[in-house]
């Protein structure tokens, strides 16, 4: 049958959260979606592993901030939260520790009472810190006879330098070195109301709404946060490792660039999703569809709070690794000398817009959205803009782009396998 | 709570459709009726490698992701053990490209000795990476095979071996393409803010032409009853010594099913969970623990396993194991530990049901289980187990005699 229509995607606009200072200076963002019956409470503090002093502290830190407080030992909070089929998680990057609680609208008060022994009260334990680290080194030890952690760990080193807070990486015997003292300390000096915001979605209403506040203006003020200074990034071109008994290369090949305030951020994410950032990519269709070289390529712009870098990562067979290599350069190179197709970059914007859509589909997701617009300092109508200018670029404009920032000589390589 | 109305179409297609008034996005998703367990001994892994060929173009549509992209949508499949899964999200308004997409390749398939080739090469790379590359990637490979003699449950989806793999002719292909891929073995549901009815007519509108060519399906060996245990060492460069312990129980539609699900959930679902309460943090014997079932279709498993620490013994290890399913034979679960589980799975099952994907992707999930009400009624079937079906589900399933472990050891 004939091919139906397809349509422009409408205009992507998601509402501005509400935005209120409590008492102690925090700001809580509202996204309200009371045809849900459950509710989303996220707290962003600048307390990533950029921020710490010891090894390991940060992650620590956040991993350990729920087992046990003043009031509750671990499993009495872990119970009280599973009783609920409650949710809490953290993540934690270069820059910020994320924290989430996740729970059924009628669950709300009592997950929430945990929650401020979680967040305000934490003891860490000297018993449960000794586990903690036991346990992480042993799971750094075994990440780390995969080639793509390698690799990872590898890439960041070549691209900042072993003394940057971007490209460090500790040994896994430093866990051996983790106090509670360390970690109690970088607590109290970073998870306080003037080092982070909080963004709660789902179900808010009046009710839910002064139970969040009660919460939360119960958070210090007063924080005095390390503040590692960045040195300027040492980088090292081309970094080849070697991997007992691979059957496969892990391979990185990227350039550090700039984050998202940049002008040209923006389009460089349409360069690097051209490159590799869908399932028909001008590397997928190269490594996997016509080579069979391997299972997936990807490539990426990657956004720190005080850098940016493009990212392109895949396995390859170790028998192929050097056509590979040739392959993923002879790519770079045709975007910085040829035009693209009109058809093909509508075809990356169209995809642009439509991953966005997706990010944005349910309530967790547009608090997300909302979460990364704060960080770097944009409202929410950002997405809207953001789309027209993805939709403005020209084929030039992406040339010019890919011309001026992917050149050979700047290009880091990291292979492990 | 999700609504739904389903048609079955001339051609034996079933149909299924829900309405979400909040989301501009819409999700189509197509599930055949064919997995692993429909193999061949012999030719394992085809039913992945037949889902990898059906990205591979038609006569009309020479790329499929294409079209998809185009319209700013978003394609992606997977197979398992039961069932190949096809499934896209769109903009709302191109819904009709995805059903235009999914009809034109249910029946005008185009492979060619090229493209099998690569598709193959593709395949034995995956299981590279996933499979052999990977510490630990070929555990559950074995546990499978020592837990089942006859049920082809006894391979993984990804195959036995990649000799399998490259061994696929476009003969077999054809073979698989004509018996499997066909309307009244399909199930195509749907959710978007559109009319129900509406959206019936779309597929009879997309569909409704598509010719059946029935075919009976192979019957499928069903395991036999174990009376013995069994037992397997393996020695690999891995860091540390994990133990699984696997269990037959009743299939996805007994009500061993959700009583498994329950009891595993009480086991590891969580960090108050009585494995990583006992074994991880007071008796620090493990690095971690899980238990859970394998959800197939056909009678399943339920497995336990744990990585150890350093310094733990394996017979205290499976010891260890042994006890923990022994309090769940000698003494009843009390109410409150149960009202945990039954509100843990009422909030999965909720944050299960924030989007179309999940949505449309349940119901053909269910559609095939042949109880497509269940996905309405599943959460009132646990909150109403009690302790006496925990007691009675531990008593026949963890028995000795049952029981397949697999000590994945790690070379000194």
């Amino acid at each position: 049958m004939k091919a139906p229509l397809t349509t422009i995607t409408p205009e992507i606009s998601i509402a501005d959260a509400e935005r209120i200072t409590l008492r102690n200076g925090l700001s809580l963002y509202i996204l309200s979606a009371e045809e849900f019956e459950i509710l989303r409470l996220s707290i962003v503090f600048r307390a990533g592993s950029a921020s710490q002093r010891v090894p390991f502290s940060a992650s620590a830190t956040a991993n350990l901030l729920a087992e046990g407080s003043e009031r509750m030992s671990a499993q009495a909070i872990s119970e009280a939260l599973d009783y609920h089929g409650s949710y809490f998680d953290v993540n934690i990057d270069r820059d910020y520790a994320y924290i989430n609680f996740a729970m059924l609208s009628k669950f709300v008060e009592p997950t929430l009472d945990v929650a401020a022994e979680i967040l305000l009260h934490p003891t860490f334990p000297e018993e449960e810190v000794a586990t903690y680290c036991a346990k992480r080194k042993q799971r750094l030890e075994i990440d780390r006879t995969k080639v793509d952690v390698r690799a990872r760990e590898a890439f960041a080193e070549a691209m900042f330098g072993p003394a940057h807070p971007y490209g460090q990486r500790f040994d896994e015997a430093a866990y051996d070195a983790l106090h509670r003292a360390d970690i109690e300390e970088f607590y109290h000096r970073h998870y306080t109301a003037d080092n982070g915001f909080a963004v709660c979605s789902g179900r808010v209403t009046e009710q839910e709404r002064q139970i969040i506040i009660r919460l939360l203006e119960q958070l210090p003020v007063g924080s005095t946060p390390y503040r590692n200074t960045l040195p300027a990034p040492q980088q090292q071109h081309e970094v080849r490792l070697a991997h007992n008994g691979a059957v496969q290369s892990s391979i990185r090949i990227g350039r550090l660039l700039f984050g998202r305030e940049h002008p040209d951020f923006l389009g460089m994410q349409v360069v690097a999703a051209a490159l590799g950032g869908y399932f028909g990519s001008r590397l997928m269709q190269n490594l996997r569809e016509r080579n069979g070289f391997t299972y997936g390529v990807i490539s990426a712009m990657v956004n720190f709070a005080h850098a940016g870098y493009l990212a392109i990562a895949t396995q390859v067979g170790t028998e192929v690794t050097e056509a590979a290599l040739r392959e993923i350069y002879a790519e770079i190179e045709r975007l910085r000398t040829e035009p693209m197709a009109e058809e093909e970059l509508q075809l990356v914007k169209n995809i642009m817009t439509g991953e966005m859509m997706r990010i944005l589909d349910g309530p967790f997701g547009v608090a997300d959205v909302t979460i990364e617009n704060i960080l770097c300092g944009h409202k929410n109508s950002i997405i809207a803009e953001n789309v027209a200018r993805i939709r403005a670029i020209t084929p030039a404009e992406v040339q010019q782009l890919a011309a001026r920032y992917l050149t050979r000589e700047e290009l880091i390589t990291v292979v492990v396998g | 709570m999700i609504s739904y109305k389903k048609r079955i179409l001339k051609n034996g297609l079933t149909v299924v459709v829900n309405r979400d008034r909040l989301s501009k996005l819409s999700a189509v998703n197509l599930l055949y009726k064919v997995g692993a367990r429909n193999e061949d001994p012999d030719r394992t892994g085809f039913a992945h490698l037949f889902e990898h060929l059906m990205f591979r173009g038609t006569r009309d549509v020479p790329v499929y992701d294409l079209p998809v992209q185009m319209a700013s949508g978003e394609d992606n499949a997977f197979t398992n053990n039961d069932y190949t899964n096809f499934y896209l999200t769109l903009p709302v308004g191109n819904i009709e490209t995805a059903l235009w997409l999914e009809s034109d390749r249910m029946q005008g398939l185009d492979i060619t000795p090229e493209k099998l080739a690569t598709e193959q090469r593709v395949v034995i790379e995956e299981f590279r990476q996933r499979y052999l590359n990977q510490p630990y990637g070929d555990q559950t490979m074995l546990l499978r095979e020592l837990a089942y003699r006859v049920h082809p449950y006894r391979w993984s989806t990804i195959g036995r071996s990649p000799e399998h793999i490259e061994a696929a002719t476009l003969a077999d292909v054809e073979h698989f393409y004509r018996t499997h891929y066909r309307p009244s073995n399909a199930i195509l549901s749907m959710s978007a803010d559109l009319d129900e009815e509406a959206m019936l007519d779309l597929a009879e509108r997309w569909f409704g032409d598509l010719r059946d060519t029935p075919a009976a399906p192979a019957p499928i060996p069903q395991e036999p009853a174990q009376h013995e245990p069994r037992i397997q060492i393996v020695e690999r460069e891995v860091p540390a010594t994990t133990i699984s312990i696997a269990y037959h129980m009743g299939d996805r539609l007994s009500p061993d099913f959700c009583t498994g699900d329950l009891v595993s959930d009480m086991l590891s679902g969580g960090d108050s969970s009585r494995l990583y309460q006992h074994l991880v943090k007071q008796q620090r014997l493990f690095a971690s623990v899980n238990a859970y079932i394998s959800g197939d279709v056909d009678p399943g498993l339920f497995i336990l396993t744990g990585q150890l620490l350093p310094d733990t013994r394996e017979e205290e290890a499976i010891e260890a194991f042994h006890r923990e399913l022994e309090v769940l034979k000698e003494q009843p679960a009390t109410p409150y530990e149960l009202e945990k589980v039954k509100n843990k799975f009422e909030a999965n099952t909720l944050f299960g049901e924030l989007n179309v994907m999940n949505k449309a992707m349940n119901l053909g999930y269910y559609a095939f289980l042949g109880d497509l009400e269940l996905i309405n009624r599943e959460v009132a079937q646990y909150r109403s187990i009690t302790p006496e079906r925990i007691f009675d589900f531990s008593q026949r399933t963890f028995r000795t005699e049952n029981s397949s472990t697999l000590i994945y050891r790690a070379k000194r």
